[in-house]
């Protein structure tokens, strides 16, 4: 299954990134099991992201999304930090 | 309307705008979100403010707290306008104005819309102050406020 993994604010600044493309199991059905396994074999950002987490929420397609909601084949899943708008 | 630019906006002509719309409008209510400074006792000075968004999702969120504004009050007209980039001290940032035919429509629905934008739209603000740079955290008082929309009962 492929994610396109998107970061924005101070996540894009923890990974040096804002998008990257990754391609995990199957059976890896949701945002949190994907970044507990991400935090546990790549660690670095991982680990700390998953160390923020609580203040974290996820969008699936442009949709806000529990942690446990499920994630398909070509999502788009991004990482939010605390959102400061208006 | 939406819309996400870098430009400033001039809220006399967004009033005019939608005032040129319908002859059925008999309120507008309009709200300015500023940069501003921060006062004498946070012991800090703004220089500037950067704001970034999700594009594709400020939209399509913005569409939706629009959507639902609509469909819970009898509006004539709204007109969302969020400024991303960099931004100086007294600068507008963000407007919200609402049209329809009596005031308390265009006053709860205004309240409404900016309540979910500030917790929901994803908009992040990165402060460059004399003590730094850094994103500007969440504030309780914000979700607060959205949740008492839940506690109040529905209008028409």
């Amino acid at each position: 299954m492929k994610v396109d993994i998107l970061f924005f604010a101070s996540l894009r600044e923890l990974f040096e990134e804002d998008k990257i493309k990754i391609n995990v199991d199957d059976d890896m059905s949701s945002p949190e099991e994907l970044l507990q396994y991400l935090a546990k074999n790549h660690k670095g950002p991982w680990f700390e992201l998953l160390q923020k987490r609580k203040n974290i929420r996820v969008a699936i397609n442009h949709n806000i999304e529990d942690w446990d909601s499920s994630l398909s084949d070509g999502d788009e899943l991004a990482f939010l930090p605390p959102i400061t708008g208006g | 309307m939406i819309t996400i630019q870098q430009e400033t906006f001039s809220i006399e002509l967004i009033t005019e705008k939608i005032r040129r719309s319908s002859k059925n409008i008999g309120a507008i209510v309009t709200f300015v979100g500023y940069v501003r400074d921060f006062d004498k006792d946070e012991h800090k000075k703004l220089f500037s403010m950067k704001l970034e968004h999700y594009s594709g999702m400020t939209e399509k969120i913005l569409a939706d707290i629009d959507k639902k504004a609509n469909s819970r009050w009898a509006l004539t007209a709204t007109e969302i306008i969020h400024r991303v980039g960099e931004l100086e001290p007294t600068e507008p940032i963000v407007c919200v104005a609402v049209a329809s035919k009596h005031r308390n429509d265009a006053f709860d629905a205004a309240r409404f819309i900016i309540d979910f934008l500030k917790t929901d739209a994803p908009f992040w603000k990165k402060e460059k102050t004399n003590k730094g740079e850094y994103w500007v955290d969440d504030k309780d008082s914000d979700h607060k406020q959205k949740k008492s929309w839940s506690r109040t009962s529905e209008k028409s």
